[in-house]
């Protein structure tokens, strides 16, 4: 989950939850207070009745009726007074109950007030009673305006923290677009800060400029190793070289002499290849290369066939190209050439006689892929997964192979971002399939 | 000819210098920035082998001067082991007339130099003879006695390559980088340039015996004139 909805869900719930607990807190209050204040009200008007009251009034009320009851119109109030059997010891009672009552057909929630007072000799019993519907209409309107806060802070809430925090996190994503995901060679890395008034996002910043400055130091290093390593040992070689060439042309040099001058040469050749191969991969790492062409995958295969096409005659090889799709990408044109001649190479140098090599494309998932196939001798499991590691070498009869060619292969496919894989099966063939990222 | 060989590297420009000497080439040395420049801006040459890393500067800034000059002619190769992506770009873009990475074989720095006499001077020897066949090298043709032979595109490099060095042996590995340029551990296996060399044998024997076309055993290619 993003932080910015983290950070807005956190706010809204915490805010709920206040609010909610305020609700909580007011209603049961305010429901108290109520009732505190009924009470009240009653005593006082119990006390006003109870002072106010004559003989002949209490005659009145009871000579009618055993039972004296009276309510007002909207039957909030009623007082019902009658006469008890008094007890002259025992202390008159007087409490509060809250009770249903019905009146006239209706029944209502009372807090009633039930007194006992003495007049004239007799015990009278004095019930009146507030009606509780006022309380639950205030209970209720308060819990719908707390209901109606609650709703709109939460959208409020939800809706400006959202704007807030994204507006807050923007220089954050700002950074992770711009300094790490943006950057694929560190050597134009842009410096510049990231505008924020946030210290926090300021001393991210930093940080990957400080390690991005760390990076390009190495990366200068290495590039500067390569040259000089490059112009150390090819610079000898290139001596050796010349001077073999130089004595070949000595007339007088014996068959046997010319012999071993070669036997010198090809070694040298050797040794040149092996480290120009070290150079490229090394090259392609340090990102020297660039992605200029656009390349046309099948004029591309095509040319690797040309190329090919003496080993394949001369090895009886049957070669197919079955392309469904014209699959054009940017790369490095030279690069992606080298990397289509070693695996198509490959399934030449160690196919069997009157084998066949096998192009074609398909999809994995919504990748494009492109497949060589061979009918080779094909690898054991566990040499597939060394297939790419240098001067890894398995077919040893081959004293031509130093074991660079897959690893060739990797560099330049990690530097297209391409995705390898190869299957293979002893006596069967191997196939390698180089995916396509979606564009 | 006159040749400048700019190259700090002395044992190098030794034997390139007898290597060319023998190819008839006059051959002057500079083993740094600063004496070749004087030289440059003194003499005229047919050609300057310039090495990019001297001792007192680099081999750019020289081409520099040099194309600031005006009314040369001097074809320039730029032979180098630097190992920066960008500098063969950037020595074609300044001027320079070809670029060889280190190490290089003679025979293939021979080959690049008469490519470029031929493309600046234009010169007649675009014809060559061996044995009554004639090669036509600016248009990649070759017939025998007015017959046209038709080759494929890397015959007629291979042929051409072995002629232009003719009387010397030329290995399968130097012939397979001179056609397919380099390509790494794929060259290793040069045995594949047989198959080139056993089909353009075989439409030049048609025409005449081709005992001149030797085979080195187990080494390379030459092309005997004398025989």
């Amino acid at each position: 989950m993003k932080l910015q909805l983290k950070l807005a869900l956190y706010n809204t719930l915490t805010k709920v939850a206040i609010i909610t607990l305020m609700g909580i807190l007011i209603l049961v209050s305010i429901n108290r207070i109520s009732v505190n204040h009924m009470h009240q009200r009653l005593i006082q008007k119990k006390n006003k009745l109870v002072t106010n009251l004559s003989s002949t009034a209490i005659n009145d009320l009871l000579t009618q009726q055993k039972t004296f009851t009276d309510y007002n119109l909207l039957k909030e109030e009623y007082i019902i007074l009658k006469e008890v059997k008094s007890n002259h010891q025992q202390k008159l009672k007087q409490h509060f109950s809250q009770e249903t009552r019905e009146i006239e057909g209706s029944q209502e929630e009372y807090q009633i007030l039930s007194a006992e007072f003495n007049y004239q000799g007799k015990t009278y019993l004095l019930e009146l009673g507030e009606t509780m519907n006022t309380v639950g209409q205030l209970e209720h309107t308060i819990s719908v305006f707390t209901f109606f806060i609650l709703l709109a802070a939460v959208v409020l809430t939800l809706v400006s923290d959202l704007a807030f925090s994204k507006f807050l996190l923007a220089p954050f994503y700002q950074i992770i677009d711009q300094k790490l995901n943006k950057v694929n060679d560190p050597i134009s890395f842009n410096y510049e800060p990231v505008k924020t008034t946030t210290e926090d996002f300021r001393i991210l910043d930093q940080s990957i400029s400080t390690l991005m400055n760390k990076i390009t130091d190495l990366f200068l290093t290495e590039k500067e190793f390569i040259a000089n390593v490059s112009h150390e040992l090819l610079t000898p070689i290139s001596i050796l070289n010349t001077r073999l060439e130089n004595l070949l042309n000595d007339e007088k040099l014996s068959v046997e002499g010319e012999n071993k001058i070669f036997a010198c040469l090809k070694t040298l050749n050797r040794l040149k290849s092996i480290i120009n191969s070290l150079l490229l991969i090394s090259k392609v790492e340090n990102n020297q290369y660039k992605k200029p062409d656009t390349i046309v995958l099948k004029e591309m295969i095509s040319e690797v066939y040309e190329e090919m096409e003496h080993r394949l005659a001369m090895m009886d090889l049957t070669f197919t190209i079955k392309l469904s799709q014209s699959y054009v990408f940017k790369g490095n044109r030279s690069l992606f050439h080298t990397l289509l001649m070693n695996i198509v190479n490959n399934a030449i140098k160690y196919n069997l006689p009157s084998g066949s090599v096998t192009i074609y494309d398909t999809f994995i998932g919504d990748n494009y892929a492109l497949v060589i196939a061979d009918t080779g001798q094909g690898m054991e499991v566990n040499q597939v997964s060394h297939a790419f590691q240098r001067f890894e070498k398995f077919q040893s009869e081959k004293e031509d192979s130093y074991g660079l060619g897959l690893s060739i292969v990797k560099s330049i496919a990690a530097f297209h971002e391409l995705e390898l894989e190869i299957d293979s099966e002893t006596g069967k063939g191997t196939s390698v399939t180089i995916v396509f990222q979606k564009k | 000819m006159n040749i400048l060989i700019v190259e700090d590297e002395k044992n190098l420009a030794l034997e390139i210098a007898t290597f060319l000497g023998k190819e008839g080439y006059t051959i002057e040395h500079a083993w740094k920035k600063s004496s070749a420049a004087e030289k440059i801006f003194v003499n005229t040459y047919d050609f300057i082998l310039l090495d990019l890393g001297l001792p007192d500067g680099d081999g750019f800034e020289l081409l520099h001067q040099f194309k600031q000059l005006k009314d040369r002619e001097d074809a320039v190769i730029i032979l180098t082991a630097r190992g920066d992506v960008e500098d063969r770009v950037k020595g074609l873009e300044s001027g320079a007339d070809d670029y060889l990475p280190k190490p290089f074989s003679l025979t293939e720095l021979l080959a690049r130099m008469h490519a470029i006499i031929r493309r600046k001077h234009k010169l007649e020897m675009n014809e060559v003879n061996i044995h009554h066949f004639i090669l036509d090298i600016k248009n990649h043709k070759l017939s025998f006695e007015g017959q046209k032979i038709s080759l494929t595109g890397k015959e007629f490099e291979i042929f051409n390559y072995l002629v232009l060095n003719k009387n010397r042996v030329i290995s399968r590995i130097n012939l397979t980088e001179h056609v397919w340029g380099d390509i790494l551990e794929i060259n290793s296996d040069s045995n594949f340039v047989d198959v080139h060399v056993k089909n353009l044998r075989k439409k030049l024997s048609v025409h005449a015996p081709i005992d001149w076309f030797e085979t080195v055993r187990s080494i390379g290619y030459r092309i005997n004139s004398t025989l």
